[in-house]
């Protein structure tokens, strides 16, 4: 090996120790959920005498200690900052954290391999709050999220629109003649279909974009790129070969921000889930409640109900708050003609899209 | 000429080449920028005074042909991105030279007009590569190239399906040392007999010379050029690349302030 390549695997690995320390320090901060106060001397001498135990000719045992020493100490740091977990689907950088700094700026940010873990997580007090998409302006609604909201008890506190800019994220040495394999999320690949193909680049499907953007940081395989939002770029330290690669108009996924208790703020805007009988002209009557108090409708969808594939569910957002008063009205009026109706919240309108 | 089927003049119509809002053939368009692209500062701050004096668009070099290859060579992809914000915050198109066959469909990402420089003129994988990049093509003439020469050269873009090709006459060698080239005045009217396709001047190249840049680019004006494509550097002295030619932001803006008026002024004159 020459001195070149030797020092490019050491900066490796130092980066990935320092992903693997971000994820440790995230579970640290779980663990404090389960915890009354955030020392546990028994748990400390265990983790210590246990990594000892490993017998690595280069590692002197005094220096193990020391330096698991350093890093309980920094995760008892954090964990008496108190700081919001907020967890979000998919890898960190996925368009979810985006979403989830925007709206929490100094949260804690925990990936979840799946939407229902969000859920799951906020209601059993695992996580201070959640952040799900609901709907995408080009590919339309997130039936799991949605199916999710039918059935949670959870409160929507708030909601923010992030512009999904895909990149073209290399390694900092690729040369862009070299590059052939660009992993991706099927959609985030079939996106930017035009790009791959201008540039004669074979699309590899990954299970996630940001999971992508992690696994080309982490083991760099020959000839490859991956796309992903900027901020994996940030996290990552990949560099961006192109921004907005995505061939139509940006598109824009729309977030809710979960929460067991409602929102302190009175709120602009407000969503409900309900369902209406069978029969002719109910759910016009419903619909017409609104208009008749010159309330604005900002989503109406519809899904089919899980429980009862016959009958559908309807999802309505509207400008307002639950507190006002044509709202109380049309709300009561609304009990005597659905079958069902579940309040998410009301919450302030997300303010422009990032 | 017999060999030109496409590029050959025709009595029906001239070939205008739309960019943004300039049309190439019909407007005079004034393309501006530094040799090379070296800072952001510097790229972006150099198309801020362009844009202010008038320029209809960005030039800029993120691949740079070099007579050494000890020579600054470019930022490359890096050198793109820059120019890719500078159009972000400027709105002017850009215009960049592409060196390599494997590099254009890339440059075509970023760049609004690609660039073949006098020495690839012939480059003719380059010129197919162009030809199916969907972009329009700015041909410099090859700097010891005969008219027919350049003509089939742009056939060979015209050819690969791309009907947009923009010539550009950047001064041919002489045995005159006073100036870096010889600009070809003459190829100004001598073009417009034989193809529809538009034709702009590069000034800088040709004359090598700060001081000459102004001048030849009036007489281009009054001889029929559809534009000018012409280095401006925000501090020339410091430029990485041809630092002793370029123009400074404030002699680009004096001579902007006579090119459009003897532009129009040549239109009203008498048929």
């Amino acid at each position: 090996m020459k001195l070149e390549e030797i020092r490019h695997k050491i900066d490796k690995i130092d980066r990935e120790l320092l992903v693997l320390l971000q994820e440790r320090m995230g579970l640290a901060l779980r663990s404090k959920k389960f915890k009354k106060t955030v020392t546990d001397p028994t748990r400390e001498e265990e983790v210590l005498s246990r990594i000892e135990r490993l017998n690595l000719d280069l590692i002197e045992r005094s220096f193990t200690r020391r330096l698991i020493r350093t890093i309980i100490e920094e995760s008892k740091r954090l964990q008496e900052e108190n700081r919001p977990l907020v967890a979000f689907q998919g890898e960190h950088g996925a368009y979810g954290e985006v979403a989830a700094r925007r709206l929490i700026p100094s949260g804690a940010y925990i990936p979840c391999l799946e939407f229902i873990d969000v859920f799951r997580g906020v209601e059993e007090h695992q996580f201070d709050l959640g952040v799900v998409p609901v709907e995408n302006s080009l590919e339309g609604a997130v039936t799991q999220v949605n199916d999710l909201l039918t059935t949670t008890d959870l409160q929507v506190i708030g909601e923010a629109k992030v512009t999904v800019k895909h990149c073209l994220l290399g390694t900092e040495d690729i040369d862009h003649r070299e590059i052939r394999l660009v992993y991706s999320h099927p959609q985030a690949l079939a996106q930017c279909r035009g790009f791959l193909m201008r540039n004669k680049l074979e699309a590899r499907p990954y299970y996630d974009t940001a999971g992508a953007a992690k696994m080309l940081a982490r083991e760099n395989p020959r000839a490859a790129a991956a796309i992903a939002s900027e901020l994996c770029a940030e996290l990552y330290d990949l560099e961006i070969i192109k921004a907005g690669i995505e061939d139509g108009p940006a598109n824009n996924t729309r977030f809710l921000l979960l929460s067991r208790e409602p929102s302190a703020d009175r709120g602009e805007k407000s969503s409900i889930i309900f369902a209406t009988p069978h029969e002719a002209g109910r759910l016009f009557a419903v619909l017409k409640l609104f208009a008749e108090a010159n309330i604005n409708l900002t989503r109406i969808a519809s899904m089919p109900l899980r429980s009862d594939p016959e009958n559908y569910c309807f999802f309505l957002d509207f400008e307002g708050s639950e507190q006002d008063e044509k709202v109380v009205d049309v709300l009561r009026q609304m009990e005597k003609l659905t079958i069902s109706m579940k309040r998410l919240g009301s919450y302030p309108a997300a303010s422009g899209v990032f | 000429m017999s060999s030109l089927k496409l590029a050959a003049i025709t009595k029906t119509r001239r070939t205008v080449v739309q960019v943004g809002e300039v049309k190439i053939g019909r407007d005079l368009a004034v393309i501006a920028g530094p040799c090379s692209v070296e800072s952001e500062a510097q790229t972006i701050e150099t198309a801020r005074a362009v844009k202010s004096a008038g320029a209809d668009m960005l030039r800029g070099g993120a691949f740079k042909p070099r007579t050494s290859p000890y020579s600054f060579q470019g930022l490359g992809i890096g050198g793109l991105r820059i120019l890719e914000k500078a159009k972000r915050e400027t709105g002017l198109p850009i215009v960049t030279e592409v060196l390599d066959p494997r590099d254009v469909s890339w440059v075509a990402e970023f760049a609004d007009i690609l660039q073949i420089g006098t020495r690839n003129m012939q480059n003719f994988s380059l010129l197919k590569e162009v030809g199916r990049s969907g972009r329009p093509v700015l041909l410099k003439r090859g700097m010891y190239s005969t008219l027919d020469e350049w003509l089939n050269c742009a056939e060979y873009i015209l050819s690969e399906g791309n009907p947009d090709v923009i010539l550009c006459e950047r001064g041919i060698r002489t045995f005159e040392t006073y100036t870096r080239n010889t600009l070809d005045l003459s190829a100004v009217p001598a073009i417009r007999e034989l193809t529809h396709l538009p034709i702009v001047i590069d000034p800088t190249h040709s004359t090598g010379r700060p001081s000459l840049i102004e001048p030849m680019s009036l007489a281009a004006v009054a001889a029929g050029a559809d534009g000018i494509i012409v280095e401006v550097h925000w501090r020339p002295e410091e430029a990485l690349c041809d630092a002793d030619q370029a123009m400074t932001p404030a002699g680009f803006t004096g001579m902007m302030n006579r090119l459009r008026p003897l532009r129009t002024f040549m239109e009203k004159l008498p048929a």
